[in-house]
């Protein structure tokens, strides 16, 4: 029988400990081989490259998360943000806003803090808060139709809220899991109204009414790597937390604007691009609107004084969001 | 394995241990260094210990999860912070064993306090020495690194790895014990 080459032989070993074989290779050879076969041994233990990678990356996104959150939120107010606005709302313009109403109310524990009906019954404005935050409707009419838009929701026991919104009519996406990437109890349903709604608890953390906000936008963006110099630019924006793939790709970004947050990621696969309505307060509407525009943005409705006492303006980005600014000019808070 | 030890844990890298901790408290962004540090300690400790990657995987995340989110309940009682780790690697060891044993009933309460016990300095040393050994397996040749990762990760034979890499199974089985001999010789101080 011709002699074996050492490759030969350690391959062979190799073979039979893939297989969990009793070594015979192994001791019938040298102290040479045994030596090596320690090593091919421990190698089968070896990590997946991306694995660690991935891992790594759900870590950082966490933390970031983690910082824009926690940091969001001031004690006292600023002064140019609407008493009970803490966060950028999302303002939803749909078919039927006082059934959308009835559904936050039942779905998310909403309360409604306002509603301005027109003569044919439909609704020009309301808002329903929903925890720390507050959202914004109306019905969507010819200037501003309907747009799905997807929302995180941070509540203190996501599949308590899970169930309650496929109670009120709610389709399940997936059920709230563990194993979600970002590391939180995270599920997702979407409404009878063909909005997304991203359902989480935060684990590892016990924040107040005041210490995460319950409502945050979810840009779903072309090109989404695009929007991060724009947003800089146009809204003097804060991103703390971008995740990038390999190939460049925003797999996830926390941005904050005078204070509060939304985040975006890439449009891929199921997920389609998403144009938004957004109600963002600012230190100086004036001035963020003349700064959007030199980045891009497209002028809607020039700077006004509402005639419910803010200052205004509202502007387009390139991806198709409409941003209503504000600026809040009535009294001091107490 | 029978290879040279890496050099003893000095004092010098606890100082400097203590203070990547003491850096991730005060910002949970520094985390990235603790877990570069201690990835590779913990991976081999759990996946030499369970039979499934998946599962090697799913608790590996679980371990440093936790350890970002209780971050600031580590106090510094003369332990390490490594120990601290094991801990956390330990007791989700046991619960995956525990959970494991509801749908195998023949598992018996002395497994679940083997997984439950974190290891002791000498498993420490083991566990060094062979994350040591996956962090060299980062420095070899990219022809043979692959071979490597083919073999004992995805767990492809000699031909399907000598298809997808358009050479012969001698060529495979070639740079497969040249890989092996180099990690060896490295393991042991050498620069084969």
């Amino acid at each position: 029988m011709p002699k074996r080459s050492p490759a030969e032989q350690l391959n062979q070993a190799i073979e039979e400990v893939l297989v969990a074989l009793p070594s015979r290779s192994e001791s019938k050879s040298g102290r040479s081989l045994a030596q090596v076969m320690s090593i091919a041994r421990t190698l089968r233990f070896l990590p997946r490259a991306s694995f660690r990678a991935a891992l790594k990356s759900d870590l950082q996104r966490r933390t970031a998360m983690s910082e824009s959150t926690a940091a969001s939120p001031a004690p006292a107010p600023p002064h140019f943000r609407r008493p009970g606005f803490p966060n950028i709302a999302p303002y939803f313009l749909v078919n039927h806003a006082p059934q959308f109403i009835d559904f936050l109310v039942s779905a998310f524990e909403g309360t409604e803090r306002i509603r301005v009906p027109r003569p044919d019954g439909s609704v020009m404005h309301a808002e329903v808060g929903i925890g720390n935050s507050v959202i914004e409707m109306g019905d969507a009419n010819q200037q501003y139709p309907q747009r799905f838009m997807t929302t995180h929701l941070y509540v203190p026991d996501a599949r308590a809220t899970y169930a309650r919104a496929l109670k009120a009519g709610a389709t399940p996406i997936f059920s709230p899991t563990d194993e979600h990437p970002s590391g939180d109890l995270w599920g997702e349903a979407k409404d009878p109204f063909g909005n997304t709604w991203y359902i989480a608890t935060r684990k590892g953390w016990s924040g107040g009414p005041e210490g995460v906000l319950t409502v945050q936008p979810y840009l779903h963006l072309r090109n989404a790597h695009d929007m991060i110099p724009f947003i800089e630019a146009a809204f003097s924006a804060k991103v703390t937390g971008v995740h990038k793939s390999p190939d460049g790709i925003v797999q996830h970004a926390t941005i904050e604007i005078a204070g509060a947050t939304f985040e975006i990621d890439e449009a891929q696969g199921e997920t389609q691009p998403t144009q938004s309505y957004l109600h963002v307060y600012v230190p100086d509407t004036d001035a963020v609107y003349a700064q959007a525009l030199r980045a891009g943005a497209t002028s809607v409705t020039p700077p006004n004084t509402a005639p419910y006492g803010d200052r205004a303006a509202t502007v387009k980005d390139p991806f198709d969001n409409t941003w209503f600014l504000a600026t809040f000019v009535g009294e001091p808070h107490p | 394995m029978a290879v040279r030890r890496p050099a003893r844990r000095s004092s010098l890298a606890a100082a400097e241990e203590r203070l990547l901790v003491e850096e991730a408290q005060r910002d949970p962004a520094k985390f990235d260094a603790l877990y570069e540090l201690y990835f590779e300690r913990i991976y081999y400790f759990v996946a030499s210990r369970v039979r499934e990657r998946v599962t090697a995987e799913d608790i590996t995340s679980e371990v440093f999860h936790k350890a970002l989110a209780n971050l600031q309940s580590f106090e510094w009682r003369g332990a390490p912070f490594a120990a601290w780790l094991f801990r956390i690697a330990s007791n989700a060891l046991a619960d995956q064993y525990k959970r494991t044993s509801r749908e195998r009933p023949s598992s018996s309460e002395e497994n679940v306090e083997e997984l439950e016990r974190a290891p002791s300095s000498r498993n420490m040393r083991e566990i060094d020495e062979h994350a040591h050994l996956f962090r060299l397996v980062d420095k070899l040749p990219a022809v043979q690194k692959r071979v490597v990762y083919e073999r004992f990760v995805e767990e492809r034979s000699i031909r399907e790895i000598a298809e997808r890499l358009k050479k012969t199974d001698g060529a495979i089985k070639q740079l497969q014990f040249r890989a092996l001999q180099t990690l060896r010789a490295r393991m042991e101080g050498g620069h084969a």
